[in-house]
């Protein structure tokens, strides 16, 4: 190789370099070194907080199916942005604001809150029906929950050892706002029908789903609850 | 042109350089050393010389203080025209110097160079090997990033385990109990004057004894070096069958320095700066440091090590590497030189290199250290919820709000420093589980206390189900007639 074939070569490389040199491979981007508050897609944030438990794309995950969109139709602002701050006493959901000690901020929180309602609310998504209210503190009818059980559950809860869902240990873990949650909106992702539909055409009332769970809460071991607050994580 | 020659000629009246230079370029090598094996540690000199150069147009900008140093970073990398590329040369040039070294050296060890009368050219340079070293760490830490302030952080944990004078040492290498301004003050002195300082001025014996030595011959079977005829034979040789150094091997050096130095650039383009990676804030947990890749096999080899060995081996085993390294060539300072006939060397250094590239490999595809996000970041297999009850699938829950995962892999996402439990079933029954949960043991804490007596059942029935679809869980015969007897009495509703 001749110096005067080298030469070009190298000033067309140098040139390039300076040319293009923000658009190089190597050449670093911005907003790659966020800190971890500043942190405000909704995906990373679900990604890295939300995911083991309630499952990549919020469902198929072992706590709760949140992208079910009756679940996302019937639950408030409010009381979506409560239970990711605070946590939900009685069950593993655990609190995410530094308010109480774990790591989100506030502008997170609402990021997340946004971006589940983007993501997973579709309209109209009960129809013409009018659901059972989200949570409701009255006290139930355990008698009336039991037959409503035997009426309205037990076809599918009976045999499967699948569908015991009146496991004392597992009522243990789950607060009657859970279990009202899931039979209210269901969880379609493992096949439980919400509120119309376990005996179609005989819809639940919001009194009826109270019941059942007084029913199931009764079933509960609080014994084998005592030493579980519902402590935040971290 | 006149002039050139009149101003050459002044100055080398004076100077009266030109007889060393061009003794030392023509002096005769031996025919077959003008070889590409030859080309490690001139290479490792340009890298020098590059690190220098770019270390001064850093050091332009950057800010040795705690408050700044990050944020000057930023700057080269952000924005100033090419002051990523500037910083990624400066890395990459790092990273190849080290490897550089190491295999140069390898390459010494192989060709028995080290032997009569080349001894103090090999110890000089065991200890620039060291210094390179320093010099790749204390880079490291003045990038002030998150990795730079967890490294350092283990770094001085592992000084401070050093009996008696191990907290003094870290005090004196933070300057102060804890990492702070000072800290990047000292390692800014470090990096920028005292080690490169010494550096020189071994490089400058260093290749001074080359020259003044020669170049090592190549080896053949059977050249037994001996203290008492190695110089005059090694004359005759040069002199009988020599070249001279320039051109004939130099052409080579040039080559191979200049292909490394496009290397760098290369990998520099592509890959680019090295960090700065997150602020450098103890607050901020959520940290995975990282090491630069040649410190990465000292973190695997702790993650595998059992805590109790840590300590001795943190401690001992540089102290015993470096003085073997020392050692070597009054050990061995005649003899044979040919690989051929020193399969004890061969094998040697083909152990170290299998295991240093295997603990590389895993420290670079494994978490060393408990996973630290992985209870709210990896997801339960869908393949394990899929079929389980409602108290396993709250049984997962446990797991995951547990943190199992940080230790416990499950389908090969989670921490390493228990093992997978994909198939935990097949090896424990359920008894065994309970206790181990209960109880921790090995390395694992017991979790008996912060689990209530739902949550254990849960977690159990979820390990349970752990085990291939083809294969049975373990299970013993007492167990399964405590557990009929139960069933029968109807103590659980609706099971
Ligand atoms: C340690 C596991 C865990 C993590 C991590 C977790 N959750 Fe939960 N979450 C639960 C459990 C358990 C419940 C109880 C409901 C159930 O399982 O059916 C729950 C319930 C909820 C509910 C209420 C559902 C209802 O029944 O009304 C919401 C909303 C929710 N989680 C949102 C989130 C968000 C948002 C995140 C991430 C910031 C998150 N969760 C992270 C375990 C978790
Ligand atoms: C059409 C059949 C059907 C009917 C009717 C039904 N379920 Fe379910 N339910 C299911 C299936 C299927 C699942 C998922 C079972 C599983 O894999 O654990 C489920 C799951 C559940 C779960 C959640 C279990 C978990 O893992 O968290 C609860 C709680 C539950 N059902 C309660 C009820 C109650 C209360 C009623 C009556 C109001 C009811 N179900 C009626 C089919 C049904
Ligand atoms: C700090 C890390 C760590 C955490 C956290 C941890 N483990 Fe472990 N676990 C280990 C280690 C290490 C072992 C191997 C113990 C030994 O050597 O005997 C182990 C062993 C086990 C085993 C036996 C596995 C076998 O094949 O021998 C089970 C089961 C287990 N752990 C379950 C759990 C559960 C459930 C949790 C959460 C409640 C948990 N571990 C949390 C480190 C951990």
């Amino acid at each position: 190789m001749r110096l005067r074939n080298v030469l070009p070569a190298v000033g067309a490389f140098a040139a390039l370099l300076i040319a293009g040199c923000n658009h190089m491979p190597g050449a670093p981007r911005a907003q790659e070194l966020a800190r971890p508050e500043d942190q405000l897609d909704f995906t990373a944030l679900y990604k890295t907080n939300c995911q083991g438990c309630h499952g990549v794309n919020g469902k198929n995950g072992a706590a709760y199916d949140l992208s079910n969109p009756e679940f996302q139709a019937l639950i408030d602002d409010e009381n979506l942005k409560m239970i990711v701050t605070l946590g939900m006493p009685g069950c593993r959901m655990p609190a995410f604001s530094r308010q109480a000690g774990a790591m989100l901020t506030d502008e997170q929180i609402d990021a997340l809150v946004k971006g589940m309602r983007q993501a997973w609310l579709k309209p109209a998504a009960f129809g013409n029906d009018k659901p059972p209210a989200y949570d409701d503190d009255q006290k139930g009818d355990t008698a009336h929950g039991q037959l409503l059980y035997g009426s309205h559950c037990a076809s599918c809860h009976k045999d499967s050892p699948q569908q015991q869902v009146t496991s004392p240990d597992y009522l243990a873990l789950m607060s009657d706002q859970a279990l009202r949650t899931i039979i209210i909106a269901g969880r379609p992702d493992l096949g439980q029908p919400d509120w119309r539909n376990d005996k179609p055409g005989q819809p639940l009332s919001g009194q009826d789903v109270t019941d059942i769970v007084a029913y199931l809460g009764s079933l509960r071991n609080p014994a084998s609850n005592a030493a579980a607050p519902a402590a935040p994580v971290r | 042109m006149r002039w050139v020659k009149t101003a050459y000629n002044w100055l080398e009246l004076r100077l009266q350089l030109e007889a060393p230079i061009k003794e030392a370029a023509l002096h005769p090598v031996p025919r077959r050393t003008a070889s590409w094996w030859y080309v490690f540690g001139s290479a490792a000199f340009t890298l020098l010389l590059l690190q220098i150069v770019t270390g001064i147009l850093l050091a332009i900008v950057y800010a040795p203080t705690a408050g700044e140093a990050w944020n000057s970073l930023n700057v080269l990398n952000h924005q100033l025209e090419l002051g990523w590329f500037l910083r990624a040369m400066h890395g990459w040039g790092s990273s190849f110097m080290v490897a550089v070294v190491i295999v140069h050296m390898m390459q010494v060890f192989l060709f028995g160079a080290y032997k009569f009368p080349r001894e103090l050219t090999w110890i000089l340079g065991v200890f620039l090997l060291l210094m390179t070293l320093a010099m790749a760490f204390t880079g490291q830490v003045l990038r002030f990033d998150q990795d730079a302030y967890w490294g350092l952080g283990i770094g001085a944990s592992i000084t401070s385990r050093i009996p008696i004078v191990g907290g003094p040492m870290v005090h004196m290498l933070l300057g102060g109990p804890i990492i702070a301004g000072a800290t990047l003050s000292r390692f800014f002195a470090l990096h920028v004057f005292v080690i490169p300082g010494a550096m020189l001025l071994f490089v400058a014996l260093h290749v001074w004894m080359v020259l003044k030595l020669g170049v090592n011959e190549w080896p053949m079977p059977g050249r037994i070096v001996r203290r008492s005829t190695y110089l005059a034979e090694y004359n005759k040789m040069t002199h009988e069958d020599g070249v001279p150094f320039v051109p004939v091997a130099f052409w080579k050096d040039a080559v191979f320095s200049g292909a490394i130095l496009a290397a760098v650039a290369v990998c520099a383009v592509v890959f680019g700066p090295f960090g700065p990676g997150g602020q450098p804030d103890p607050t901020i947990i959520q940290a995975v440091p990282r090491p630069d890749f040649f410190f990465l096999w000292i973190y695997a080899a702790l993650a595998y090590l059992p805590p109790s060995m840590e300590t001795p081996f943190i401690l001992i085993a540089p102290i015993i590497g470096i003085s073997v390294l020392l050692a070597l060539p009054f050990y061995a300072s005649e003899g044979e030189k040919s690989w051929h006939r020193r399969p004890v060397a061969v094998l040697m250094l083909t152990t170290i290199a299998v295991s240093w590239g295997v603990l590389t490999h895993l420290a670079s595809f494994t978490p060393w250290s408990p996973h630290m996000d992985a209870w709210s970041g990896d997801p339960v297999p869908v393949r394990y919820l899929q079929h389980a009850t409602p108290l396993v699938r709250q049984g997962a829950v446990v797991f995951q709000e547990k943190q199992c995962r940080n230790c416990h892999a499950l389908d090969g996402s989670g921490g390493q420093r228990g093992p997978a439990l994909d198939a935990v079933a097949t090896r424990m029954t359920t008894d065994q589980l309970i206790r181990q949960v209960l109880q921790g043991g090995g390395n694992m804490p017991a979790y008996g206390k912060n689990l209530s007596p739902a949550e254990v059942n849960a977690l159990v029935s979820f390990l349970e189900t752990l085990h291939p679809a083809n294969q049975q869980p373990a299970a013993d015969a007492s167990r399964r007639e405590v557990e009929s007897a139960q069933s029968s009495l109807g103590s659980a509703p609706a099971k």
